[in-house]
């Protein structure tokens, strides 16, 4: 009986990497990340808006179904990287939940330069990020700024979207 | 309330285009939801259960979790609790004495003092021996919710929790604002098998709301044929010789943070020689103090006034009581919540209640006081840490007794739905408190708590949003049972309750759900087996070291609803369970109880067959406006399962009731909203 237990316990588990239910709306994410864009300015922006996604997720999918889009005038670029060396000097860089752990390196990288960080994993904002998303008991998504790591970066935020945050530091 | 969904309806539509406008106005950002949209199963599974106390969803509330709706109930055309709890994994119903029924929980019997039974806040176990009995008794068509935490429950809910709690949450407290009367008709070949009615009112107002429930009802046991265990008497036709007669009545107000509540109920129930009457009314005045934001303290006073068990000759020569007594709580507590951040909570609180139990006879129950005292003090808190990666949940309950003495029991567990997958890990200690009785009749004067150790692990995965397949093992060791006593072979007969050193069960539930847009259903699986330490030995089956008397080692159940229309829809429905054992025949012992020089005959284990109970209920709503019409039959193939006595207590199984066809007729008038 035990056997036949582990054996459905085991199928269970092995079931999580293949199944759709109702999961993470991964297209709300990517819609904040282009209202932010829209709603923030950069100090020395001219051409295209660039984001970087360091790591793997969905929300990459989501924004690059608008990439080539303007944006407050600017044409959204997308592109992905899984090492924090490779991130470039984009505009925003969302950081994926599974490279939480490279928020450091990112921002030893980006410091002082005009580059904003949106986290996907809740609280990173306190670490440095400059957003990181928040999902409420009531299963809406929010966000919470760092604005004094903002400014640090000479990146202003329109007080319409900074009024808008469940907390703000 | 609609217009947050219409709100979130209207969002997702929007983003269902493929070229949506990112340039959205921003207020409308913050109603997004994080998260797909939802089934009705996941509506279901999302809605927070208030037996969680700690406002948690049931794929994340620290418990083993099972939520019936009212859907569920009316569609399925339950006649009584018993059906919808039969089809709860790890659930059955078996006999106490009299023809008392109580409930089974994952292969234990848990009819004294293990499951708390709780109608709108309000717990239904008896003072004198904490039971519960079922059979035809609550207003099953009165129910909006029940909630059953498939597990122990003492941490927060006390001594009577150990096994088990089911939460009913009635239509009338909950969701009726109008006036609605539903009536239940069940009819054997040769017997009216039951005639219940419900008239629910209820009004609710910004700052106030009222409701009430009242039901009235005539059954029987069983019209089967019974023959007692030691064939005393005739063979008795239980159609005309027993009685299931329930009459409740519920009151609740609430003015601003002030709630009362107060109920009266009184069930009569027979055997062919004896009456068994439980008679009670309580009371529940309890005021929600919001100190901030953050804190809330509830304040409550209770009053329960009891006359259980009350025993009636029921020959036409002796119809003076045999046993009559009466129990009195009363009862203050205040609780609280402590909301310290988003991700950190706790409840907490502190009790205080004086039972006082009272001989009505006069005939030395009590001593020669003819009255006993209980005082009892408990504290419990329970704090919720919500992380990334689990939740964890950490909380304990203290109770002191002037009688038996202290109880402490921790709890652990960490739970969390991780997208389409869920896990929960669950340690509990868990107690039951001697009840009046139990300390009254305890041998040498002394009786400990029992104490069990309960862990438990799910695992859950929705494969769809329509489906949701979970998984759970279980294993329970109680130590100190509770074990009732009986000697016949002195007159008058001795009774006494003793600790007995351990019993328990270990064992595995399945449940699979699916709902459609025009059909739902629910498959459950439940295996449970005796634990080899196992010592009480009322309850062991010689040779089937793996059940107890009168427990089926496999349950399966399937219950499903499929909607013809909008308005008429067809619940067929399942109950599978294997071989059970009984006392259901005697045998010549080894001793002479009686004296005469011949041994005498004993209660002798026997099996029961596996039985399939076939159930279909035909629904048709709004047939006028407001009117339900149903229409039934229970046990279509007519399999009569009997109902065993959980121990040797002397009394055969009762005979299971043949099929019975069931018509249901409800009317709901609703109020306009002002």
């Amino acid at each position: 009986m035990k056997t036949r237990i582990y054996s459905l316990l085991l199928f269970l588990v092995c079931g999580v990497t293949t199944a759709h239910a109702q999961t993470t709306n991964y297209q709300v994410y990517a819609l904040f990340v282009i209202n932010i864009a829209k709603y923030s300015a950069w100090p020395t922006q001219s051409g295209d808006l660039h984001v970087t996604v360091l790591g793997k997720s969905k929300t990459y999918d989501e924004l690059m179904k608008h990439e080539g889009k303007n944006v407050n005038g600017h044409i959204l670029k997308v592109t992905q990287v899984d090492n924090a060396a490779d991130i470039g000097q984009p505009e925003i860089i969302y950081l994926a939940d599974g490279k939480s752990s490279a928020l450091d390196d990112v921002l030893r990288a980006t410091q002082g330069k005009a580059v904003m960080i949106i986290s996907e994993r809740e609280g990173l904002f306190k670490k440095g990020a400059g957003f990181s998303f928040v999902v409420m008991d009531n299963s809406t998504l929010r966000f919470d700024i760092n604005n004094t790591e903002l400014e640090k970066r000479q990146i202003k935020v329109s007080k319409n979207l900074t009024a808008l945050a469940n907390t703000m530091m | 309330m609609l217009k947050p969904y219409r709100n979130i309806l209207f969002l997702s539509v929007l983003l269902s285009f493929p070229l949506f406008s990112y340039s959205q106005d921003l207020d409308s950002l913050m109603n997004l939801n994080a998260f797909t949209e939802e089934s009705d199963l996941q509506k279901i599974l999302n809605k927070n259960v208030s037996v969680s106390t700690q406002n948690l969803t049931t794929r994340e509330t620290p418990g083993i979790l099972s939520v019936v709706t009212s859907e569920e109930i009316q569609n399925s055309g339950a006649r009584d609790l018993t059906d919808v709890l039969r089809l709860i994994p790890g659930f059955d119903v078996a006999q106490d004495n009299q023809f008392v029924m109580g409930l089974s929980v994952r292969g234990n019997w848990a009819n004294e003092g293990k499951v708390l039974v709780l109608i709108d806040g309000q717990p239904m176990n008896e003072l004198l021996y904490q039971t519960v009995a079922m059979g035809n008794r609550f207003p099953v068509d009165g129910i909006e919710r029940i909630e059953i935490i498939r597990g122990p429950g003492s941490a927060i809910y006390g001594g009577s929790a150990e096994y088990g709690v089911i939460n009913i949450i009635t239509k009338a407290a909950d969701s009726l604002n109008g006036v609605a009367v539903t009536g239940t008709g069940g009819f054997h070949a040769n017997a009216v098998g039951r005639t219940n009615g419900t008239i629910m009112a209820a009004q609710k107002f910004e700052k106030a709301a009222w409701d009430l429930t009242v039901f009235q009802g005539n059954g029987i046991v069983s019209d089967g044929k019974y023959q007692d265990l030691y064939q005393e008497q005739d063979v008795q036709n239980l159609a005309k010789k027993t009685e299931a007669d329930p009459t409740t009545v519920n009151l609740g107000v609430r003015v601003g943070n002030l709630h009362f509540r107060t109920m009266f109920d009184n069930f009569s129930t027979s055997d062919p020689t004896t009456f068994t009457k439980t008679k009670g009314y309580f009371g529940d005045l309890s005021y929600n103090l919001k100190l901030s934001e953050k804190v809330t303290l509830t304040p409550e006073l209770r009053y329960f006034y009891q006359r259980p068990w009350q025993i009636v000759p029921r020959t036409e020569e002796n119809q003076d009581d045999a046993f009559k007594a009466r129990a009195v709580r009363l009862q203050g507590q205040l609780s609280g919540t402590y909301t310290i951040s988003r991700k950190v909570s706790m409840v907490f609180g502190g009790l205080y209640f004086h039972d006082r139990g009272t001989d009505e006879l006069g005939i030395g129950l009590f001593g020669d006081d003819q009255k006993i005292d209980l005082e009892n003090y408990a504290f419990f808190a329970q704090g919720l840490f919500k992380h990334r990666l689990a939740n964890a949940t950490v909380g304990f309950r203290y109770e002191k007794n002037n009688r038996y003495g202290a109880a402490f029991v921790p709890r652990l567990a960490l739970t969390k739905k991780i997208e389409n997958f869920h896990f929960k890990l669950l340690y509990s200690q868990a107690f039951r408190a001697p009840s009046i009785q139990n300390i009254n009749l305890a041998l040498n004067g002394k009786v400990k708590p029992e104490r069990s150790d309960v862990v438990e692990v799910e695992l859950g995965y929705q494969f769809t949003p329509e489906m949701l397949l979970s998984v759970n093992v279980f294993s329970i060791t109680t130590k100190n049972v509770l074990i009732y006593h009986l000697d016949n072979s002195v007159n008058p007969f001795v009774e006494w309750y003793e600790n007995d050193r351990k019993s328990g069960t270990q064992g595995v539930e399945v449940v699979y759900s699916i709902r459609k847009k025009g059909w739902y259903a629910t498959a459950t699986y439940s295996f449970n087996q005796a634990i080899s330490s196992n010592t009480v030995a009322t309850y062991t089956v010689p040779g089937h070291d793996n059940q107890y008397v009168g427990m089926p080692v496999h349950k399966a159940t399937i219950n499903a609803n499929f909607y013809i229309t909008p308005k008429l829809s067809i619940a067929p429905s399942f109950i599978f369970a294997t071989a059970r054992y009984a006392y259901n025949h005697t045998a010549i012992g080894d001793e002479d109880i009686d004296g005469d020089g011949e041994p005498d005959a004993v209660a002798s284990l026997g099996k029961l067959d596996p039985y399939v109970l076939a159930n279909a209920f035909l629904n048709y709503r709004d047939a006028l406006p407001g009117l339900t019409v149903g229409v039934g039959a229970y046990d279509i193939f007519n399999a009569r399962p009997a109902i065993p006595q959980a121990y040797n207590g002397d009394y055969a199984p009762i005979p299971g009731r043949s099929r019975e066809y069931v018509v249901k007729l409800s009317y709901q008038l609703n109020f306009k909203k002002k």
